[in-house]
């Protein structure tokens, strides 16, 4: 359902985010039959409680209690150019190994895809994993890496200088996915 | 000139029991002696010199007030910086050039393995004053001198150690050598600062430690909650191993922990040795009088190398059982024993009774996996060594690195005569030994990387052409068309294939592009299995930049895609491209992280077992295919157990 809010598109509401990620959880599940060595990584702040909606789904989907950690990856400059900097990681809160273990990525937004090297990146210090899946809530396009999302919850094309954002209840008080140029 | 006898302490284990124990006695002496106030001419003569690249006091000023305490004679470097070292003189050129000038070198170094290192390129002995994350002997014999003098004796104490156990090198020598008198250590590191895995294994291989997690209420009472590891000897007094808030995996009754405990080893977070991320800690164990109280810690003396940040409670200060101090104090009068110990054998045979290790043969040995090794800081010079060391799986060859001791687990064996490789199993251990003695076996990390270096699997199926030289030459048109087309500045576009064949097909691209568009692309060959110094730019430039630059990674097959990621983690070391492209000339699917190429000669779906080789002539001649180019897919055999099944 699309409908128009003040100066933004709601692109899903609550109900289809709670669609999506239900439907996101079933398709992981399809596509990793052993749960057994399934774990979440959730990127901070809003795939971080994707990914928590995503291990409840998986937990009543399975039974299934999915492990789960969170990387922390912001936009960091370190010179004074004034142009964009790249993600980079800043805190990882990941409690067990990754050695063997089929890792699903979670954020909220694929865009660019450089957020997502750099958890690869991050990654790449926690244990050889088995793979690397990647969830998304929604994938924008205009990619500037050749990354790819396994699941996603909806494809979004935004008209140039439009943005996409995702709000979440748990950090933005409501569950909404949102188009337009004003946050 | 004095000649000390070349006995190198890089870790304590270079010292026998009975040795340890006689230093012990002659710092005793020295002590002594020091109270009152006598002087010494033992070392008059001797010349020791100190090379410190990290920053120390308290070892630094302690050695060097030991060797004038027995009338030898320092000379220093006033500062040294292991990364402008690293630019200029090799650390192996230092040392040789240095103990033509000194009887005795004492090293500090940041990283792991140097003080091996210098060990074997100086004429005269070195002593290890700490190396990276790796071993500080001389504390670790400060640290059984005060338990000594505390305790009466060695044999068999229980010490529990706290706090940063992963990269605390105090901690990893003290462990060794507590190991080696039989003692109990109760392991109580900060979350995700665990004893190391290499330790462990060290220990249970040479000691026949056996550990397991165990969570004791006193330790839990100091240490906010977190587990103990308890390290025991399986003989002669087998202490019963049980967990308990962590999954139990061999459920046994649970055991009352050690009876009493008779010292405290408290260390400080190795901030320096973290990056920027891991910093903070705020959770750091923080130790103090409380732990003391219970009837099982009450006779137990508290130790920290020193200094200490927050982690150490001041109001301890005074309390009898607090030694510390008196532990920093002990540096002088151990580090003269240790010293006049050496003079004491200037007549012993210097050549160690053992066997050679084996060694990896050196030009096909990969790099160590540990960054901070010394081999792959001075790879310049410095071949890595491996030893193969306990298994943990049966699908993995585990080597240890014979200067840091970290392990690196390969997959894929090969044997260099036959230039044959196999996947690694059990059943190939009795080979990979023999070939080790020959000096034939080579490891590869993935297969890509063994047939890189020319190998062929042991065995192969029936094979089929999927793409001939016209073809490739077609689809290798068509991605060059699809650039141009889709990057419109070419001038900030950069083409890098991965060695070999990635390298070549960026060649061509080039050629291609240039020859249709005029505009000269820079273009680099990346080896990713040397990471950083993998770089090479091609077509005569000098340097290669990616700052800013739209690069076109370039591979001849993608499968998994971890080549790929490894690819970017490079090029994102060097700097920050404007985007990234990839081309591969076939995708055979069977992706393990979410990559997906832009540019694809032809998708050619596969089986597990089948292999893509692609053959790829160096570009000569202007355009055109290039007549000895194909694409063969085959199935593959890939272990003896496979075959012997097939067969």
């Amino acid at each position: 359902m699309v409908q128009m809010s003040a100066a933004n598109l709601t692109v899903l509401d609550a109900a289809a985010i709670g669609r999506c990620v239900r439907r996101l959880a079933h398709e992981i599940v399809e596509h990793n039959p052993q749960t057994g060595d399934l774990v979440l990584v959730g990127i901070l702040r809003r795939g971080a409680n994707l990914a928590l909606r995503l291990k409840s789904a998986l937990a009543e989907i399975t039974g299934v209690d999915v492990p789960m950690g969170t990387l922390d990856i912001s936009l960091y400059r370190d010179d004074n150019r004034s142009g964009s900097g790249d993600p980079r990681l800043l805190a990882r809160e990941v409690a067990f190994s990754l050695d063997g273990k089929r890792v699903v990525l979670v954020d909220d937004v694929l865009y660019t895809g450089r957020t997502v090297r750099a958890a690869l990146d991050a990654m790449a210090d926690l244990g050889r994993p088995e793979s690397i899946q990647l969830a998304v809530l929604v994938d924008r396009g205009e990619r500037e890496l050749p990354i790819k999302a396994d699941f996603v919850g909806k494809n979004v094309t935004a008209p140039h200088g439009q943005r996409v954002f995702v709000r979440l209840a748990e950090t933005d008080g409501t569950d909404a996915v949102l188009m337009g140029g004003a946050k | 000139m004095l000649r000390l006898p070349k006995i190198d302490i890089v870790s304590i284990d270079d010292l026998s029991i009975g040795e340890i124990e006689r230093i012990m006695v002659m710092a005793d002496g020295f002590a002594q002696r020091l109270e009152a106030g006598e002087r010494l001419h033992i070392a008059e003569g001797m010349i020791m010199a100190t090379l410190f690249y990290e920053p120390s006091t308290r070892t630094r000023l302690s050695f060097e007030s030991a060797a004038h305490r027995l009338g030898g004679s320092v000379i220093s470097s006033a500062s040294m910086d292991a990364s402008s070292a690293a630019k200029g003189e090799t650390l192996a050129d230092t040392v040789r050039v240095v103990s033509g000038y000194a009887d005795l070198i004492v090293i500090r170094h940041p990283y792991d393995g140097a003080a091996r290192v210098a060990a074997e390129y100086a004429r005269c002995p070195v002593i290890n004053a700490g190396d990276g994350s790796r071993e500080h002997p001389t504390q670790t014999l400060c640290d059984l001198y005060i338990l000594r003098k505390k305790k009466g004796h060695l044999r068999g104490l229980t010490v529990a150690i706290c706090g940063d156990l992963k990269f605390g090198r105090t901690v990893h020598s003290l462990i060794y050598a507590l190991a080696r008198f039989g003692a109990n250590v109760v392991a109580v590191p900060n979350r995700g600062m665990e004893v190391p895995d290499y330790v462990l294994a060290r220990l249970a291989a040479e000691r026949n430690y056996s550990f397991s997690s165990i969570s004791i209420s006193e330790l839990k009472a100091l240490a906010g909650g977190l587990d103990a590891m308890y390290l025991t000897p399986s003989a002669p007094h087998q202490m019963a191993l049980f967990t308990s808030d962590i999954p139990v995996i061999n459920p046994a009754p649970p055991s009352p922990g050690p009876a009493s405990l008779d010292a405290f080893y408290v260390t400080r977070f190795q901030r320096e040795r973290r990056s920027e991320a891991e910093r903070d800690q705020p959770d750091y164990v923080r130790f103090d009088a409380r732990a003391l109280k219970t009837s099982r810690t009450q006779e137990a003396v508290v130790m920290h190398p020193l200094p200490r940040t927050d982690e150490l409670a001041y109001e301890l200060d005074t309390d009898p059982r607090a030694v510390y101090f008196e532990q920093a104090a002990a540096g002088v009068p151990v580090r003269m024993a240790l010293i006049a110990w050496l003079l004491e054998n200037a007549g012993r045979d210097t050549i160690k009774p053992g066997t050679a290790p084996l060694v990896l043969k050196a030009e096909n040995a990969p790099p160590c996996s540990n960054p901070n090794c010394i081999s792959r800081r001075e790879s310049r010079y410095l071949r890595s060594r491996f030893k193969p060391a306990p298994a943990v799986s049966h699908h993995e060859l585990c080597l240890r690195c014979e200067f840091c001791e970290r392990e690196l687990k390969v997959q894929y064996v090969g044997h260099s005569r036959s230039r044959r490789y196999y996947r690694f199993d059990e059943s190939l251990l009795g080979f990979v030994r023999q070939w080790l003695e020959d000096a034939t076996l080579v490891v590869f990390e993935t297969v890509k990387q063994a047939e890189e270096a020319g190998y062929e699997p042991y065995r192969r199926g029936p094979q089929r052409e999927i793409m001939n030289a016209e073809e490739i030459n077609r689809a290798v048109e068509t991605m060059a068309g699809q650039i141009i087309r889709d990057l419109p500045d070419l001038a900030r576009v950069s083409i890098v294939g991965i060695v070999s064949h990635g390298a070549v097909l960026a060649v061509r691209l080039c050629e291609i592009i240039e020859r249709r568009t005029k505009v000269r692309i820079p273009c680099a060959a990346l080896d990713v299995f040397r990471g950083y110094d993998g770089l090479q730019p091609l077509g005569g430039a000098q340097t290669f930049d990616v700052e800013d630059r739209t690069i076109v990674l370039t591979d001849d097959v993608i499968n998994s895609g971890w080549t790929v990621q490894r690819a970017m983690t490079t090029l994102w070391k060097l700097g920050r491209p404007a985007g990234m492209r990839l081309a591969v000339l076939v995708d055979r699917g069977h992706r393990a992280v979410p990559i997906r190429p832009n540019y694809v000669g032809k998708n050619v779906p596969t089986a597990r077992n089948e292999r893509i080789q692609v053959r790829l002539g160096e570009a000569g001649e202007e355009g055109g295919a290039k007549p000895g180019d194909r694409v063969m897919l085959y199935s593959m055999v890939e272990s003896l157990k496979e075959a012997g099944e097939s067969a």
